[in-house]
């Protein structure tokens, strides 16, 4: 690879983009002008925005009416106490009023003139005395809510007010007589709203109200007596603000929004180029130039990379900048809300740089598999439905940087950036390696991507084949080879993926959301139709539809003899190293507090049940399932991607996917390389089988070592440790298991390793092969599958 | 100079299931001569070519240029060629004069060197006019013209011509047959493929007539004529691909004889 061409081809795709006019816009203008556009139309918007009233309908409130209008006036501080005395032909104290005018008594707001927002409609009352309401009024609100002609109703009973008034006489009759008085209890007034968000808001509103006013009815009865008003607050909490300049509620905010604001504009400024770079240069006829150049594909992907990174970062700089410019102008009046820390224009400019890495190669990847312009615009969404999780993961309360999280790409990478902001930098600098390093690693793997896309033949010059589902199966059927293609080993792992998933769903009883099976029968009943029908069968039926040998597909050869007693040590040997990982791996990423209990709950169910039925079920049956579908039919198929360790590492993946729970994929993830390796090496599916076999045996029988056999012998003291949650393998132990596989896996090494012709053909490549015989051989090779 | 033996491509395809684009092509070509390769559309000749230029890799075969490998170095085979079709347009956002420096650097020809070179190249080639227009402005001659630029900058013993006179009026394509028969008085290699016989017979010295992935004659064009007693060439070949089509009716699927993937 030379620096050179690379520079060559980064300057001439920096001035092609330059000269476009539509870039330099997007990249340059657009921002500078979105952000004080949309401050502007906010600020617009805002002085248009006004509350509107809620519609409500009243029903039986004709006795909390305030007898006339003039106490509508009536000042807040005085209308504790009903204001007027002119019906004193009742001895009794009136209540409090609740409507005054028509409206809501302003003495029940905070702010008066809130009384405003609630325009309030009498339903038609009969004359004080008579049967006030007509029994079916409460039926009819219910209509005319729900017909929208308001926004919410408030219904009184018809007897509301004269039980409360004979709730209140009872605790007067109480204090008098010293004696217990029947609680009368006083019927519930009820708001009726519907689900439309008028509605919702009108009920906030009211129950408010109805608060406010319940509250002065209590003041009232209190006053009555000669009680304090303060009675019902004695005192309140109050809330102070204690943080310093360097943590004021500005600094959260600006800390939550601006690593969101670099991602989005970092990925959004790398596509546009990428898809111009790509699929543009195909649609323009100028790739094909260039590739025929002294230019290598590496460095052809890595010019680009530039210029598009380059682009990606000035993109996020200028929107971030105009951001913060607008933010501040527009926001500046706020209470507690000040500029951005400035320090955080060095850690943003920091993240920047791998982060638009990231992104880059991403999009130049998906952008060399378009076709054209067109087509990559398709591209958009889903590279954002797959990264937005990732930078919305971070915005959720409560989600924390730690090393479970730090060790997610994206996620990892915002977290730290907040910490960092909030000042914790020293906090921060604890994650810093690893972040750093997960960063690196998948910026590294998408540009391995990106440059694999450029090797690709069917990426670079697929035709645009019209997309016809009759000559696609007809080609499944007819063109069938001795083991499966890429794409048919992909189709089965996502076959079982969504109909494992669907299966979990659907077994769940309805009853309870997260059903766990509960007895060993339900495990093993989960278990046998989770390994026969959904992993088994599909691989099963798609090698008989999709390849035409089913031997040589699921591996049924016999392995050098060897192995299968090696596999099985291997297994033994490298158990307590497992067993270990699994526990970091859960003190990293501890289980949710639902399952936690639910696998209690099901590693006691298989502690109970007889050895040989568990074995039967937790271990037989997954090494014959699960083998002959990933080993088999899936690892097959990968080997045609011409990398062995490639298909061994994407058949693992799609193993431990199937796994469905985090923790237990990630292991499962790093067995099934293991397994993948030897079935790989001896070319045959039985070491793979016995390793699983005895690991799963291994997992389900150790922790009912009984105690006994401790006290009785020296040897199982020195294997295990039995500590308060179980046993534990000893260290040395651990160690010593480590190295054996490790000599194991050297001698599975040395076996033959039966290839596949695209392995064949890429290591002679990269042996810078002797034409004469080598080419020859692998011509035959190939040629020994010619189409029909 | 260029040795193709038993060259094979395959590759999969939706609509015809797998098809084989070669089906073992072999011929070879000396410095001072133009060997074309005559054949109708999706006869392979792209396919091959663009092998040749090591865009597409061959699936079986062996393909050297100049003695290295097509397959394991790639890059001094590219530095041998100078590939030119109806698939390698020009950049629309740069001029003449750019777009020939940037292969020319690709090439790794030194500063002085290069600009010695152009200054003669765009004299020779008469276009001192698309110096400074941007592709996007120019005519479908000029663009020709900086195509053959572009493809000769760095002075390579071998050239690959793909159908370059497809789509060109009388007078560009008059032009550029005119610039392919100087560069093999030059002493260069070339290979040129077209459908349109009165180019081949203008200008060939061997020609090898593609059908179907496969080279159904070869040699100098006389040597043809007198092999079938045929004086036409369009006779000739209509004869030969006739006799073939016979001889092995095209199956429905299985083979095809279309088109290498993306054609323009």
């Amino acid at each position: 690879m030379s620096f050179s061409n690379i520079k060559l081809i980064l300057f001439r795709e920096i001035r092609d983009q330059a000269r476009d006019r539509r870039t330099l816009f997007m990249v340059f203008v657009l921002p500078l002008l979105l952000y004080p556009l949309l401050g502007m139309t906010f600020l617009q918007v805002m002085q248009f925005r006004r509350e509107k009233p809620s519609q409500i309908l009243v029903v039986g409130a004709g006795e909390l009416t305030s007898p006339d209008g003039d106490t509508g006036s009536a000042d807040a501080a005085e209308a504790e106490a009903p204001p007027d005395a002119s019906e004193d032909d009742e001895l009794e104290p009136r209540l409090p009023p609740l409507v005054e005018n028509d409206r809501f008594s302003r003495a029940l707001f905070v702010d008066p003139e809130k009384a405003k927002l609630m325009t309030l409609h009498f339903a038609p009352t009969e004359p004080r005395g008579g049967a006030r309401q007509v029994p079916d009024q409460l039926a009819e609100a219910r209509r005319a809510v729900q017909a929208g002609e308001y926004d919410a109703a408030l219904y009184f009973p018809a007897d509301f007010t004269d039980r409360l008034q004979t709730f209140r006489r009872t605790l007067e009759q109480r204090r008098e007589r010293g004696a217990q008085a029947v609680q009368d209890e006083v019927p519930f007034p009820q708001i009726l709203t519907t689900a439309t968000e008028k509605s919702q808001i009108a009920a906030v509103r009211l129950n408010d109200v109805g608060m406010a006013w319940r509250e002065q009815v209590v003041v009232s009865i209190l006053k009555a007596r000669g009680v304090p008003e303060t009675v019902i607050a004695p005192f309140r909490f109050e809330q102070h603000d204690v943080a310093d300049s360097t943590t004021y509620q500005g600094v959260l905010f600006w800390s939550k929004i601006l690593p969101v604001l670099l991602l989005i504009w970092a990925l959004t400024g790398a596509f546009y180029p990428a898809i111009d770079l790509c699929a543009g240069e195909k649609e323009r006829g100028t790739l094909e130039t260039l590739l025929s150049s002294p230019a290598e594909r590496s460095e052809i992907v890595l010019g680009k990379l530039l210029t598009v990174m380059l682009f990606s970062m000035i993109t996020a700089v200028l929107n971030l900048v105009s951001v913060a410019v607008t933010g501040l102008l527009v926001l500046q009046h706020q209470p507690n809300f000040g500029p951005p820390p400035p320090m955080a224009a060095v850690w943003l400019a920091i993240a920047l740089v791998p982060v638009a890495a990231l992104f880059s190669a991403l999009c130049l990847a998906l952008a060399a598999f378009a076709r054209s312009s067109k087509e990559g615009q398709y591209y958009l969404m889903p590279l954002l439905m797959i990264t937005m999780p990732l930078v919305v993961l971070p915005m959720m309360p409560g989600v924390e940087l730690n090393l479970g999280n730090s060790l997610i790409p994206v996620t990892g990478l915002v977290l730290l950036l907040r910490t960092v902001l909030q000042g914790a930098s020293w906090e921060a600098l604890q994650f810093l390696p690893v972040v750093v390093g997960v960063t690196l690693i998948a910026c590294l793997l998408a540009i391995r991507w990106a440059i694999d896309q450029f090797n690709s033949e069917s990426v670079l010059f697929h035709a645009s084949d019209r997309l016809a589902m009759g000559y696609w199966l007809r080609h499944l059927w007819q063109d069938r080879r001795p083991t499966p293609n890429v794409a048919a080993a992909v189709f089965c792992g996502v076959v079982i993926l969504m109909v494992n998933f669907y299966m979990n769903v659907a077994l769940k009883r309805p009853e309870m959301a997260l059903k766990w099976p509960e007895t060993f029968g339900d495990v093993a009943q989960t278990a046998l139709v989770t390994q026969l029908v959904v992993i088994l069968t599909p691989a099963l039926l798609m090698t008989i539809v999709l390849t035409n040998s089913p031997r040589q597909t699921l591996l049924l050869r016999r392995p050098p003899w060897r192995a299968v007693p090696a596999a099985a040590l291997l297994a033994a040997a490298l158990h307590p190293a497992v067993t270990v990982l699994q526990s970091l791996v859960v003190q990293l990423y501890p289980y949710s507090d639902q399952s936690e209990p639910a696998l209690r709950r099901i590693q006691a169910a298989i502690n109970g049940a007889p050895l040989w039925q568990v074995i039967l079920v937790i271990a037989v049956t997954p090494a014959i399932c699960e083998e002959l579908a990933f080993r088999g039919f899936i690892l097959s198929g990968f080997r045609h991607l011409g990398h062995k360790w490639r298909a061994i590492i994407y058949s693992a993946l799609f193993f431990g996917l199937t796994h469905m729970i985090l923790q237990q994929s990630l292991i499962v993830c790093l067995v099934g390389t293991v397994v993948g390796y030897l079935a790989v090496q001896s070319g045959s599916l039985l070491p793979g089988m016995i390793y699983h076999l005895i690991h799963n045996t291994l997992a389900v029988s150790v922790g009912r070592i009984p105690a006994a056999w401790f006290d009785r012998w020296p040897a199982v003291r020195a294997w295990m440790n039995r500590t308060e949650q179980g046993l534990e393998y000893s260290w040395s132990m651990i160690i010593a298991g480590g190295l054996i596989a490790l000599l194991i896996l050297l001698w599975f090494r040395r076996l033959s390793c039966p290839k596949s012709a695209e392995e064949e053909f890429q290591e002679a490549i990269d042996r810078g092969l002797n034409p004469e015989t080598e080419y020859a051989k692998m011509a035959v090779q190939l040629e020994q599958a010619p189409p029909a | 100079m260029i040795h193709v033996d038993g060259l094979v491509k395959h590759y999969t395809d939706l609509r015809h299931g797998h098809v084989v684009a070669l089906g073992g092509i072999s011929f070879h070509a000396r410095p001072g001569q133009i060997y074309g390769l005559l054949g109708p559309n999706g006869a392979g000749k792209t396919t091959a070519l663009r092998i040749l230029s090591t865009v597409l890799r061959p699936t079986a075969g062996t393909v050297t240029i100049s003695g290295f490998d097509v397959l394991t170095q790639p890059s001094q085979v590219r530095h041998q060629i100078g590939f030119m079709s109806a698939n390698t347009a020009v950049y629309d956002r740069m001029t003449g004069w750019e777009m020939v420096e940037y292969f020319g650097r690709l090439h790794r020809i030194p500063p002085d060197e290069l600009a010695e070179r152009m200054e003669q190249l765009f004299e020779r080639l008469k276009m001192n006019d698309t110096r400074d227009v941007l592709g996007a402005k120019m005519s479908t001659g000029m663009k020709q013209k900086v195509s053959i630029a572009r493809a000769v900058v760095h002075d390579p013993p071998v050239l690959i011509f793909d159908e370059a006179t497809a789509g060109l009026d009388v007078l560009v394509a008059r032009a550029l047959l005119n610039t392919v028969a100087e560069l093999r008085d030059h002493g260069k290699c070339i290979i040129f493929s077209t459908h349109i016989m009165r180019e081949a017979e203008k200008l060939c010295d061997r020609v090898a007539i593609v059908h179907r992935g496969k080279i159904l004659a070869e040699g100098p064009l006389e040597e043809l004529r007198d092999r079938h007693h045929e004086r036409d060439l369009e006779e000739l070949f209509f004869q030969l691909i006739s006799q073939h089509d016979k001889a092995h009716p095209p199956a429905a699927r299985g083979f095809a004889a279309q088109p290498a993937p993306q054609r323009a």
